[in-house]
Parts: C-alpha cells; structure tokens; sequence
C-alpha cells in the first residue's frame, strides 16, 4: 500500500465548504497569534467583534447595507466570468450607474413612483454604457477586456469626482464635495436597510437560475468554457458574450444607483468605496455559483464591518487589511487543495 | 469665538484666548443655528469615552498626526478616561458606520478632523446624548459643534515670504478639493505674495486627495515645470517639498514641521496646534457644561507660522513678520478691493471680509488659475 495525491477535477460540495470553513479558522488562529504577540485582550477583541456585528442592530443593519452592492458587483464580475471575460471594471460602472441615478433624480421632477423607477433604468443604463466600449473591443478586435474595464474606472471615479466638486455641487453649501441630498430614497425596510437587499438577492437567484436552468444559459456557460468548442457547435459566441457583458454592467451599475439612492443618499466622490474591486474578490471566492455571490458578499461585509469595530479597538487599519488578506490568502490556498485527495494504491 | 460680521478682529483674538466660548453665527454665511440648548449632563472621568475619528493616518505628520496629539493631550489631562480612535475614515457611507460604532461604544463625545456632512449629521440626529465636534463644518445641531484653525493668517504671512523669494513671479498650489479651505489658503497666499510683488500669479492643480505623496509629487512636478518656484498646497503629507528640494524650488508646507525633508526647500510651514482646544471641550463635556459651538482657532492660538528655514532670506522673513504683528494688532489683509479671476470686483475697496466671509471663500481671487 502506497499513499497517493490525486487531483480530482471538481471537490465534492462538503469538502468545498469545509476547506473553507477551515482556511477561515486558521487565518483567524494566526490573526490571533500575531494579536497575542502584541498583547491584546483576544477575548476581548473577538466577542467586541461578534458584538458589533451579530450583537447588535445597527451591526445588522451595516451587514445588510454592505452585502446590498457587494453581491450585485460580485454578481456582476461572476456572469462575466461565466462568458469567459474579466470584468475588472466593475468600479467604474458601479460610478456610472450611480452618476446617471443621480442625475435622473436631480434633475428630472417627478412623484416618487415615476422617478425611482427611472433611476433604476438610468442605472442600469448607465453600467452598461460604461461597459459598452470595452465590450465591442472584445467582441470585434479582441482588445483584452481585463485591461479596457480596468482603465475606464478612473475616468469613472473621477466624473464623479468632477460633478460632485463641480456643476452638480450641492447649491446649499451644507456639503463641500458632494451633491445635494437626492429627493428620491429607495424605500428602507428594517431601519436604514433598504429594498435593495432583497433585490440583489432575488437577482443573483435570477441569474443563476437563467444559466443553469435554460439553454441560453448553457450556450453561455459552453461559450465561456471554450470558444472554440460553442462555434463549433454553432453557438453564437459573439452576440452571447455582448450581451453577457452588457448585463454585467448593468448589474454593476444597479450596484451604483441603490448605493446612491438607497445608502449614501448624495453623489460624492468616495461613493464607491471600494465595492467594485471587492465585487472581484466575491466573485472569486463564489467561483461561478450564485449562491456562492450570496455568500461571499455575506464573508466580506462581514469582514468590513468588523474592520470597523476593530478600529476603534485600538487596532490599527493596516492590521485589519493585513487579516482581510490572510482570510482570502488561506481561502484561495484552500480552494486549490480542495481539490486533492489522498488516495491509496497498492505496490504494483 | 468666531467673530461675526461686525465683530473686530481684537474683539475676535480676546475671544480667541478663551477657547470654549462660542458665539452664534447665523449672520456670517454659516448654515447652521447655535440653539440655546441645555449642556449634556456631565460624565465622571472615569466612564468618559472619548471618539476621535480621522481622514488620515496618523503616521501621517500632517493634519491627522497634529490632531493625535490633541487626543494624546485629552489622555494626558484625563488619565481615567478612555479615549479611542480610527484611522482613514473615507468620506462615504463607511463614515456614518464608524460615528454610529462610536456612539455605539458609549462615546460622550466625538470629534473628526474632516467635514463628513450628512455622514455625521445622520449618525448625531439620533444620538443627542453624544456630544459631537466637526472639523471644517458650518451646520450646527443640539448637540454638533464645529472648528477650524483660522490658517488663512499665516497663509498670507508665509505668502508674504514667497513673494519676496520667487524669481519668477509665478507660484504653485497644490489642492486637495475644490472646496473653501483650498480656495481660501491659495487667495490668502497669493494675496500674501501680492503685497511685494504686484504682479505674483498662482497655479492651482486639484489631485482630489488630503493624502496621496504619488499625486502630489507628480502635481508639484507640473507646478516647477510650469515655472513655478514656491509651492504650497493642503496636503498631509511632506511630497512635494521633497520635489522642491530636488527641483532648487522652495515650498511652504502644513501642519508640521517637516523641513528634515527637504532643509533647503523649506520656507515654513502652516502649525496647527488643537491640544489646548480638545482638552477644552472635553473639561466642558465632562463637567456637564458643554454646548455646541462654532469655534475658529486664531492666528498665535493654534494656528500660526513655523520657524523659518534655514535658507529663507533675513529679507522675507522680516516683511512676513510685519505683516503678522499687523495682522496680531488688529488688521485684516482681506481688504476690498478684491476681483475674482474673472476680474469682476467681489470685494469693494474698504470693505473688510468677515471670518465668515473668508472661511467659506467659494472663488479664486484674480491671479489664480487652475481651482
């Protein structure tokens, strides 16, 4: 009898979940090892943590206004992947989405059922045409989409930069670097959690049943495998991956419209804080399923909020990126070694 | 202490020496109401909590740095008290969950040393038993004071000094925001210049950050490209004085003292010094006397120049200090006749800009391009 490892394609659900759940525990054990080394009250810390996050109704209500764009951007940078292409941009459309609500709810009166839903279309819209250029460059001259996505985010940010600063500042001066406060709210639920949670949920659910449960989705899912394979098979390559791309946009620029509207309620230049890029991580640690997008939206917002609070324990923020990092570093190593197993074969 | 439109300026720096005392200001641009609200009920020192929330870093020996030490100020005069902080605050909706931590940890009292707007205003409505100090802020509630140094003084001071330094006539500013305290610093500064050199004109670049040395490096390149030969800007951190220092520039630098830098470059800096104020206004917390108030800390009470550089001729340093012992006596250089750089008159000959006035400065004085 010998000891072998072998690679397995794809790990069985119970192993994913628990190679997760252990990376989590280690990188928290050598988070607190570190934290140990310099002397601080682990307990104390942790149940400080669990408090300000699962303890607490304001630690709720910041879980659900977190998890609400970032399931949308992980969303987002999931159904890309499922066609094959990186959208790294999904800051750059989540600024756009937010850019064309505001402007709809700026400057187009109107009762709140006219308005709101206009400014989700302008959201969506306007994700889409901020992806619209990199999408067409793939499609028609194979212009690598990792890096058009990449680039157009800081022409999104700064737009936003420029009208919160500029035309659209806030007339009253109560706000320096941000618009007016907008006249249009998406309604709140519990506290300051607003519908677009549950939208963002529903939508993930949407989409993942779209592709796993249509034809158009398994065209899609076949075209992002292997191109080659879908045009062989007569598989529209092409139009799937516009319209694929087109959609994470949109759903990226969804993210934008409800943090405008929904959380933030002005326009201004640090609006995005972040949620794009975290999108990318999400979408990485979902690793193609939707529920996974839930989830992993769900790990992060978790891992923000306890940022925060373990701030103003004394903390410093470079120590909270550092365990920020060493989750997704133990995760990512554990999701590969998912895949092995220890196999046992006898001595030729 | 800030003064009101018909305030005096010696009026304004007697009050000044009492920090604490805090005059309603509805008449001078600010949107806010001082209301005639009871004080918080006191806090024995020992259960005080104390939350100070900042934009920056605090290794960051600028602004952030200058108000740890106001915190560490508070700890050393109220050693049973605890006092917290968290770093890098960004203004979005992640600041209205770190003042509402905050409140959630029992604070008594929060200060920021940046405007988070709404972000604090929605967190301090449903919090009155927290008292809160805003830095750069003009809306007051109940329980919501706010603060700023009067830097626009040693602004024009150090710009008196740049005027007489510059070769070229031409200098540069590097800006965080378009937002009032980088148009008043630059109008204070290329007014200070303009006072030895009639014709001094000043280069504005905008890099949308309060903290970011790759920004403000490559903005202070373009600056001394364009012929500029003094920098100053509103950053917190010491970047372009480095490039100065390479460039055979000099630059005017805030917050610290930051000359080991760039020792040849460095002319002076804008000091703030907030230990005095929060320790202040965490007594009057404490005691149960607190209210909200609008509070400017004037010029040789928390703002003022630094020691001048070693390279910093007797010359320039002689014609700034003239004009801040002028300035400490009672006069204002913000004077009319000022244009705008459209060249339409704003301020008419004689007039005097209130503190108001200058603190919420929303245009670029004639002379100064790029904000």
């Amino acid at each position: 009898m010998a000891i072998r490892i072998q690679r397995v394609p794809s790990e069985s659900l119970a192993g994913g979940v628990a190679a997760r759940l252990v990376a989590i525990v280690l990188a928290l054990v050598v988070a607190a090892i570190v934290f140990a080394f310099t002397g601080a009250d682990l307990g104390k810390l942790g149940s400080h943590v669990l408090k300000s996050t699962f303890g607490s109704r304001f630690g709720l209500m910041d879980l659900g206004l977190i998890m609400t764009p970032l399931t949308l951007t992980g969303l987002a940078v999931m159904i890309a992947l499922k066609v094959g292409a990186w959208n790294i941009g999904a800051e750059g459309q989540f600024c756009a989405g937010a850019f064309a609500a505001t402007a709809v709810a700026l400057f187009v009166p109107g009762p709140n059922v006219v308005v709101l839903p206009l400014m989700f279309v302008a959201g969506a819209l306007g994700g889409m045409i901020w992806i619209l250029i990199p999408t067409l460059a793939r499609a028609y001259a194979d212009v690598s989409e990792l890096i058009t996505t990449l680039l157009l985010n800081f022409v999104g940010v700064l737009l936003i930069y420029y009208v919160a600063t500029g035309p659209w500042l806030d007339p009253s001066g109560v706000s320096f670097a941000s618009t007016a406060r907008l006249p249009h709210d998406v309604p709140s639920f519990w506290g300051d959690v607003h519908w677009g949670l549950p939208l963002a949920i529903l939508l993930t659910i949407a989409v993942a049943a779209v592709l796993n449960f249509t034809r158009w989705g398994y065209e899609v899912r076949i075209a992002g495998s292997n191109p080659n394979a879908a045009r062989y098979a007569a598989i529209p390559f092409r139009r799937h991956l516009i319209v694929v791309m087109l959609m994470s946009g949109a759903i990226a620029g969804l993210a934008g419209m409800l943090e405008a509207a929904g959380t933030a309620h002005r326009l201004q230049g640090g609006i995005s804080n972040n949620f794009g890029y975290i999108g990318i991580m999400v979408a990485v640690l979902a690793r193609g399923s939707a529920i996974g997008v839930i989830a992993g939206a769900a790990l992060m917002a978790i891992i923000l909020k306890s940022g925060i609070s373990l701030q103003t324990q004394g903390v410093n923020i470079s120590t909270v990126l550092a365990i920020t990092g060493l989750i997704l570093f133990f995760t990512a190593l554990a999701d590969e070694l998912s895949h092995y197993r220890i196999v046992r074969t006898k001595e030729a | 202490m800030i003064d009101i439109r018909n305030l005096s300026r010696r009026r304004f720096l007697e009050l000044g020496g009492a920090a604490g005392v805090s005059i309603g200001l509805s008449q001078a641009g600010l949107t806010g109401v001082a209301r005639a609200a009871a004080p918080l009920p006191a806090v024995a020192e020992e259960d005080a909590v104390i939350a100070f929330g900042y934009v920056g870093p605090t290794s960051d020996e600028g602004w952030t740095w200058t108000h740890e030490q106001g915190r560490q100020a508070v700890a050393a005069a109220f050693p049973k008290a605890k006092s917290i902080f968290v770093e890098n605050i960004p203004y979005s909706a992640d600041a209205s969950r770190t003042f509402r931590q905050f409140v959630e940890e029992g604070a008594h009292m929060v200060i920021t040393n940046s405007n988070y707007g709404d972000f604090l205003y929605d967190v301090a409505k449903n919090a009155p038993e927290t008292a809160f100090l805003h830095c750069d802020d003009r809306t007051m509630m109940d329980n919501l004071g706010v603060f700023y140094p009067s830097h626009w003084y040693p602004s024009y001071i150090t710009g008196v000094a740049a005027g007489v330094m510059s070769k070229n006539n031409k200098l540069g500013y590097i800006a965080s925001f378009p937002v009032p305290t980088s148009f008043t610093g630059s109008n204070a500064f290329l007014m200070g210049a303009r006072s030895v050199k009639p014709d001094a004109t000043l280069q504005v670049i905008v890099i949308n950050s309060w903290f970011d040395p790759q920004a403000s490096t490559q903005a202070a390149r373009a600056l001394i490209d364009n012929g500029a030969d003094v920098l100053f800007g509103i950053m917190d951190e010491p970047g372009y004085l480095q490039v100065a220092e390479q460039r055979g520039a000099k630059a005017v630098m805030l917050n610290t003292d930051t000359r080991r830098f760039g020792p040849k470059a460095y002319v002076s800096s804008i000091m703030f010094d907030f230990r005095k104020f929060y320790v202040d206004q965490v007594r009057a917390r404490l005691e149960g006397k607190w209210t909200p108030g609008q509070h400017l800390l004037p010029l040789a009470d928390g703002t003022d120049r630094d020691a001048w550089g070693e390279t910093v001729p007797t010359e320039a340093a002689k014609a700034a200090d003239a004009a801040r012992e002028k300035i400490l006596g009672g006069w204002s250089p913000f004077e009319g006749e000022i244009k705008n750089s459209k060249g339409e008159v704003k301020v008419a000959a004689g007039q005097r800009m209130s503190e108001g006035d200058i603190y919420n400065w929303n245009w670029s004085i004639d002379g100064v391009s790029g904000l």
